[in-house]
C-alpha cells in the first residue's frame, strides 16, 4: 500500500525531518489505584454494614464509586464486563488476561463468599448510580420478579457464548450507563441508559435485579456466604416495617404453613422438580443449540459471508461496504468459507452449553421455589440482598438506645 | 429422638450452609487459581491499534468511536512523504489553482497545514486537535501519493474500551489488540 510514487526529496537547505512525539497510553498506575480502591471501598462497605450498621456510609461509598470508577475512569473495564475477558482467556490461549482484570473479576467473588454482595452495595458504579437516584420503590409481585430474575442468566449465557466464539463483547455493547459516565455515546446507548436510570427512580436497581449477569454470578456465591447480614442485631419483633424498605425484594417474611401439607407430599414435589432439572437442562440445550447457525451470524466473518451470498444471489442490490472491502482487498472466498465452517462448529458446541445453562438455571429456580421452609422472623435473602442498608433504619429495634431499654 | 436433636452440635440448615460455603469458597479459589495461571503482568495489558497497511479509509473511525470526537487521528510519516506541491491528501482532486484557499482543501476541518521548505518541496503537518479521523486525506494520499498519511489511534485519547466499538464494524479488520510495545504501528521506518 505504501507506494513510493514520488522519490524521497533531496533537501539542499539542510532541512531536518521533524521529530513527532505521540502520546503514550494511559498510565498503568491507574490500574493499581483501581484495585486498591476497589478493595478499600469493599472494606468500608463491610464495616458499614456489619459493624456500623449505617446506610449513610454506604451512600458515601456510592458517591465515591460513581465519581471515580464511573465518571473519572469512565467505567471501563469493569467487573461486569470482565466475565468476557475471563471467558476469552479460558477459551483462547493467545489471549492473556491482564492481572487487573483478573483482580476485578475475582475479588468481588471472594468478598461475596465471605460477606455477601459487598461489591453491589456501592462499589460497582452501575449499582451505585441506580442506588443514588432511587427514591421510591414500586414493588413487583413475587411471581413477576422471580420470572424476571431468569433474564440475567440468559444474558450471562449469551455473553459467554459470544465471548467464547470471539464474536463480540455483548455486555460492553449493552452497558447501560457507560454513555452517561462518558457524557456521550450513540443514541441507542444514551436512550437505554437514561430510560433505565429514570426507571430506577421508581423501581429499586432494575439493572442489578433483572439484567446484570455479574450480579447473577455473585448471587450464587453470596447465597452461601460465610457471614450473613441480619436486619437487626437484636431480636426481631416481626413488625414488618423492614420489608417495605427493601428495594430488591430480598427480605423474606416469616411464614408458617397455613394449609397443612404432609411431609411426604412436600418431599414428592421436591423430588419431581429434581427429576425435572435434567429435563429442563436438556430442553434448554436443544432449544438454543438448534439455533446455533442463526446465532453465529453475530460473528463478523459469518455476517460477511452471508452478505456476500446475498449479494451474489441478488446482483442489482447496492454492494455493502463490507463486501466491497472484501473484494477490494482480494478476499479469498474459500478461506472465508473455511473460517465460517470453523466458527459455526464452535457455535454448535457453545450454543448447546449456553442453552443447557439457561435450562439448568430455570429448573433450579423452580426447584428452589418448590421448597417451602418455615421462618419465624424476617430474614435477608443473601442471594438477592445488595446491602444498601435501608432496612437498618426502618427496624425499630435498631433505634432503641441502651438507656431506653433499661427503663 | 428429642434428646438426639438437642445434642446435635448444629442444626441441619446451618450444616448445609457451612458445606455450601466451603463448596463455593473452593470453587472461587479454584477459579482464581486457574485464571492466575492465565494472567500476565503489565506486559499483557493490551491497546487498540490500527494496522495502517490494512486500513481502507472507509470513514467509520470518525463516526463509530465512543468519544464525541474520535480518538483515531491522521498521522504523518515525514520520511515517506514526497513533499510534493500537488498533494493528493491536501488538495481536492478537481483543484485548478494550487493555492491554499479553503475551497481547495480536502480536509473538512482544515487540520492539515503546509509550509514551504525549498523549491519545490512543502512540509505537511497535521493539527491533531482539529483532526476528526475521517480519513479523507489518507485516501487521497494513498491513492495518488506515497501513502505517508495514515490513520492511527491516539493512545492518550483512546479510552481503551474492553471491546473497541470501531473494531466491531471495521470492514478490513484493521483494528486489533496489541501489547504496549506495539501500541503505535507507524509508517516512519522507510
Amino acid at each position: 500500500m505504501c507506494e513510493a510514487r514520488f522519490p524521497k526529496p533531496d533537501f539542499t537547505s539542510g532541512y531536518q525531518y521533524p521529530d513527532i512525539e505521540h502520546g503514550v497510553p494511559l498510565e498503568w498506575l491507574w490500574n493499581v489505584v483501581d484495585i486498591v480502591l476497589l478493595i478499600a471501598l469493599m472494606g468500608v462497605v463491610v464495616w458499614a454494614a456489619y459493624k456500623r450498621r449505617s446506610r449513610s456510609v454506604i451512600l458515601g461509598v456510592s458517591v465515591v464509586s460513581v465519581a471515580y470508577f464511573g465518571f473519572f475512569r469512565s467505567g471501563c473495564v469493569c467487573s461486569v464486563g470482565s466475565i468476557q475477558n475471563v471467558v476469552l482467556a479460558l477459551t483462547d490461549s493467545s489471549y492473556h488476561l491482564p492481572w487487573y482484570v483478573l483482580c476485578l473479576f475475582i475479588i468481588p467473588i471472594l468478598a461475596a463468599v465471605l460477606f455477601g454482595r459487598v461489591f453491589c452495595a456501592g462499589v460497582c458504579p452501575l449499582g451505585a448510580l441506580q442506588e443514588l437516584v432511587n427514591v421510591k420503590n414500586f414493588r413487583l409481585t413475587r411471581a413477576v420478579s422471580a420470572a424476571l430474575s431468569v433474564i440475567p442468566w440468559v444474558y450471562l449465557a449469551f455473553a459467554i457464548l459470544y465471548a467464547a466464539t470471539r464474536s463480540q463483547f455483548l455486555i460492553c455493547r449493552f452497558d447501560p450507563f457507560v454513555g452517561i459516565f462518558r457524557l456521550g455515546g450513540d443514541l441507542g446507548m444514551i436512550v437505554f441508559g437514561v430510560s433505565l436510570l429514570l426507571l430506577s427512580v421508581f423501581v429499586g436497581r432494575p439493572f442489578c435485579q433483572f439484567l446484570c449477569p455479574y450480579g447473577a454470578l455473585l448471587s450464587v456465591f453470596s447465597s452461601f456466604s460465610w457471614k450473613k447480614l441480619s436486619i437487626t442485631s437484636k431480636t426481631c419483633i416481626n413488625c414488618a416495617l423492614c420489608i417495605k424498605s427493601c428495594p430488591v425484594d430480598a427480605i423474606h417474611s416469616p411464614q408458617t404453613s397455613k394449609t397443612k401439607e404432609s411431609r411426604s407430599a412436600g418431599v414428592k414435589r421436591v423430588i419431581l422438580f429434581a427429576v425435572l432439572l435434567p429435563v429442563f437442562t436438556l430442553c434448554g440445550a436443544l432449544l438454543v443449540g438448534g439455533q446455533s447457525d442463526a446465532l453465529s451470524s453475530a460473528h463478523k466473518s459469518v455476517y460477511l459471508y452471508h452478505l456476500i451470498q446475498e449479494q451474489q444471489a441478488n446482483p442489482e442490490m447496492e454492494m455493502p461496504l463490507e463486501v466491497e472491502t472484501f473484494h477490494a482487498l482480494g478476499g479469498d472466498i474459500e478461506a472465508l468459507q473455511a473460517e465460517v465452517t470453523e466458527v459455526q462448529h464452535q457455535y454448535a458446541i457453545y450454543a448447546y452449553l449456553a442453552g443447557a445453562l439457561i435450562g439448568f438455571v430455570i429448573g433450579l429456580k423452580l426447584l428452589r421455589l418448590s421448597v417451602k421452609r418455615s421462618r419465624k422472623t424476617y430474614e435477608i435473602d443473601t442471594a438477592r440482598c445488595t446491602m444498601c442498608g435501608r432496612c437498618f433504619s426502618y427496624c425499630p429495634q435498631n433505634t432503641v438506645k441502651k438507656d431506653e431499654k433499661a427503663l | 429422638m428429642k434428646d438426639k436433636k438437642l445434642t446435635s452440635p448444629m442444626d441441619r440448615r446451618d450444616f448445609l450452609n457451612k458445606c455450601g460455603t466451603l463448596l463455593v469458597a473452593g470453587v472461587g479459589l479454584a477459579t482464581g487459581g486457574v485464571l492466575a495461571t492465565k494472567a500476565k503482568g503489565k506486559e499483557s495489558d493490551t491497546f487498540w491499534q490500527i494496522d495502517p497497511y490494512a486500513c481502507t479509509q472507509c470513514g467509520r473511525c470518525e463516526t463509530e468511536c465512543v468519544l464525541p470526537v474520535s480518538a483515531v487521528k491522521c498521522f504523518h510519516a515525514n520520511r515517506v512523504c514526497g513533499y510534493c506541491d500537488l498533494c493528493g491528501g491536501y488538495y481536492r482532486p478537481s483543484v485548478k489553482d494550487l493555492n491554499t484557499a479553503a475551497e481547495n482543501q480536502l480536509c473538512p476541518t482544515g487540520a492539515i497545514t503546509r509550509e514551504f521548505v525549498e523549491e519545490p518541496y512543502f512540509e505537511y503537518t497535521i493539527d491533531e486537535n482539529l483532526c476528526t479521523g475521517c480519513g479523507k486525506c489518507v485516501k487521497g494520499c494513498t491513492s495518488f501519493g506515497n501513502g505517508s498519511l495514515f490513520l492511527q489511534i491516539q493512545q492518550d485519547l483512546c479510552q481503551n474500551c474492553n471491546e473497541c466499538k470501531i473494531s466491531r464494524v471495521c470492514p478490513s479488520n484493521a483494528i486489533k489488540r496489541v501489547s504496549y510495545e506495539e501500541a503505535y504501528q507507524l509508517k516512519d521506518h522507510a
